[in-house]
């Protein structure tokens, strides 16, 4: 699916990337008359064919569909050099990228997300506020699809969702009740999973792992979402296209981009405005990749900061056991669309660190995944194998400690001077280290973790103290800010040093909050492209993907 | 042992690796333990399919062939139970992530049998098109989580 409106050889917009957030503003862009082009570097995925049709589906987990690219390996994907981190990057390149491997837990961050330094005095503010997000908030759940149930007192109140809340299954009725008895919130998780048929989608039929792709389209990934409608408005999609460099004019506005197409050929497509959509770690190497004589260091990087202030979710996990009897099968339903708890959100200063933590209710897989580890460690090997198994399997769920992190300059992503990946361009590389501030809010959501799995009945609790494989959350590595020395873009995702240049992805971040953070990529991917509307002048129509009235 | 010649394993490698596999999951109840099931060519194949897999399988049983125990004793197969598992331990610490990626390799192939499904009470196979039926969600359980007032921070 390669058509679209138009052939100028030079395109109006000229999207790079396909997944969350390019999405979201291809198919906003679309409904004027300009000519768009998007570059993906991934292909496009079959959900007929996605692995958990197979019987093999977790071995497939393993390897080709695994989370890590290092680990799967696929030619679409570029390595991350991660050995200076204690997390590992996780991302997905295809049409639709990590929205093909998320649970699609959407979560809002909070209003006092927004206003950290004014709050706490810590790290900066944003140049928005929640307020300005939320009609797009309400337009990517009408576009996503929302399953949720309005009354939640953690949150601001809200319009209505598309759908009701997703099943919350005897297992999560269990924690629920351990929340319950020590008065502490929790509320039906919002999530961009069809509960009811939405959207000319099917419903959930509570499969599992929707993290290896959703054959019934139940689960919202933008290849499915926004990516038709764009298409039929005339958005030309170009897959197996890797972007090397985008290029600029002697004054350093950006002109195009030189990519590589799926035959290895470099071509260029030129453009009257850029538009970067590859996420938290690919948008700074891409811009660390276009130096030029008017931008030295790097496009956009005047201020230093493209690839610095590095945000993960540093993830906890707390594993609770439950007697004998309590076969709840942990496995049926999907893995974290249960609900969520924000006792623990805003900030305390009873506790001895800043800003706050959410907790996000798992359950468990299949039984190859449970021994291997799920969130913790391997069931053991040897004698005593089984029987650890047995006393796991079905009757185990999990708390992820999802915890604030705070921006800082020596987390970051540069250039590895030795990686490449398949097209001889180099690879990023993560140095990170887990600040002492995200340790202590881990330990604390791993202690109240303990407290709650002991009121639901577990009768064991293991934790994790730091999920490696746990960076699903790239951002804050091109800044968004008011003063072009102390950030990368302004509120409008444009960059300071070159005005047909807008990024739309997590590295625009100030701060990370505590929740999943694509509902608020795409607000703000939804937002910037209505900023861009405006400013050519463009014209609208109105649809959307909602089932008409 | 050689298997690091070529990276492909021999027979001897093979019987070998069926061993490994029966001191990682051993027998249990009626079944028995993971190499005796005769699951180590499907290993070896998984293992070929995958680069990181396979460079795991290799360093595993390279790891184990130079073993001095094993060694002495004229092959990993030639050595008792309790010594194979002394042996496996020394290999775990000595390449413990490659160890980590074999051992789940193994766990994989393993838990992916219709009759290993059958004992630990798993509905088995695709969980793709015939999904769980879960209950529809019932408002009724937000009784007491509505009572409390609204506490999220205002600005």
């Amino acid at each position: 699916m390669t058509e679209g409106r138009g052939n100028d050889r030079t395109a109006d917009v000229l999207i790079i990337g396909a997944g969350a957030s390019g999405a979201a503003v291809a198919w906003s862009l679309s409904r004027s008359e300009l000519n768009i082009v998007c570059l993906e570097q991934g292909r496009w995925t079959n959900p007929a064919n996605y692995v958990t049709n197979n019987d093999d589906w977790e071995y497939r987990g393993l390897t080709d569909w695994a989370f890590d690219p290092n680990v799967r390996g696929r030619p679409e994907d570029y390595p991350v050099n991660d050995r200076n981190s204690p997390i590992s990057p996780l991302m997905f390149n295809a049409v639709g990228g990590s929205t093909i491997h998320w649970t699609a837990h959407s979560p809002r961050m909070h209003p006092s997300d927004f206003k950290v330094k004014t709050l706490d005095g810590v790290a900066d503010d944003w140049p928005l506020s929640y307020e300005d997000l939320e009609p797009f908030y309400d337009l990517n759940d009408e576009m996503m699809g929302c399953a949720g149930i309005n009354g939640d007192p953690a949150n601001p109140p809200r319009s209505p969702r598309q759908m009701p809340p997703l099943g919350l299954g005897e297992d999560g009725k269990k924690l629920a009740a351990g929340f319950d008895k020590l008065g502490w919130h929790w509320w039906p998780s919002d999530n961009y999973v069809n509960s009811v048929p939405y959207g000319g989608r099917e419903a959930c039929n509570y499969c599992g792992p929707n993290g290896l792709g959703c054959t019934l389209k139940a689960k919202a990934s933008t290849d499915v979402t926004y990516w038709p409608i764009a298409i039929d408005n005339g958005v030309r999609l170009r897959t197996r296209c890797r972007v090397r460099e985008i290029t600029v004019d002697s004054d350093g506005r950006a002109t195009g981009a030189t990519y590589f197409d799926r035959n290895g050929k470099e071509r260029h497509q030129s453009a009257r405005m850029v538009v970067i959509a590859a996420n938290g770690i690919g948008t700074p190497r891409l811009l660390l990749l276009s130096r030029s004589d008017a931008h030295p260091d790097g496009l956009a990087n005047s201020s230093g900061l493209v690839g610095k202030n590095l945000m993960f979710h540093p993830y906890a996990i707390v594993t609770g056991v439950f007697p004998e009897g309590n076969e709840m099968e942990t496995w049926k339903g999907p893995l974290g669309n249960i609900f969520m708890s924000q006792e623990f959100y805003e900030s305390d200063p009873k506790r001895d660190f800043v800003r706050g933590y959410s907790y996000q209710i798992v359950r468990s897989s299949g039984p190859a995944w449970l021994a291997r580890g799920g969130f913790a460690d391997a069931i053991p090997w040897g004698e005593g194998h089984h029987e650890e198994f047995a006393r796991q399997f079905g009757k185990t769920m999990a708390l992820a400690v999802i915890g604030e992190d705070l921006p800082e300059l020596h987390n970051e992503v540069v250039l590895d001077p030795d990686l490449v990946d398949g097209a001889g361009i180099p690879a990023p590389r993560v140095n990170y280290t887990l600040s002492v501030n995200s340790r202590s809010m881990l330990d604390d959501g791993i202690a109240n973790g303990r407290r709650v799995f002991e009121a639901a009945g577990a009768v064991d609790v293991l934790a994790n103290p730091l999920l490696r494989s746990g960076g699903w959350h790239l951002m804050g590595t091109a800044k968004m800010g008011l003063d072009p020395d102390a950030s990368v873009v302004n509120e409008w995702g444009q960059a300071h040093d070159a005005d047909n240049l807008f990024i739309v992805d997590g590295s625009i971040f100030v701060t990370a909050g505590g929740v999943n953070p694509t509902p608020t990529i795409q607000a703000l991917a939804l937002r910037t492209a209505e900023h861009i509307a405006q400013r050519l002048g463009a014209g609208r129509s109105g649809d959307t993907n909602g089932d008409e009235e | 042992m050689s298997p690091s010649r070529g990276g492909r394993l021999s027979d001897a490698d093979r019987r070998a690796l069926a061993v490994v596999m029966d001191r990682l999951v051993p027998p249990v109840d009626e079944l028995p333990g993971a190499g005796e099931m005769g699951l180590a060519s499907e290993v070896e194949q998984r293992a070929r399919r995958h680069r990181p897999l396979r460079s795991a399988l290799i360093t595993v049983m390279d790891a184990l062939s130079m073993d001095m125990a094993a060694h002495a004793a004229g092959g990993f197969r030639a050595l008792s139970e309790e010594q194979q598992v002394d042996s496996l331990r020394q290999v775990e610490a000595a390449v413990p992530e490659q160890f980590a990626y074999f051992m789940q390799l193994v766990y994989t192939i393993y838990y992916m049998q219709p009759e290993v499904h059958e004992r630990i009470g798993w509905p088995g196979g695709a969980v793709q098109p015939d999904g769980f039926d879960v209950e529809p969600f019932d408002e009724s359980i937000l009784e007491t989580a509505r009572q409390r007032e609204p506490f999220w921070r205002r600005v």
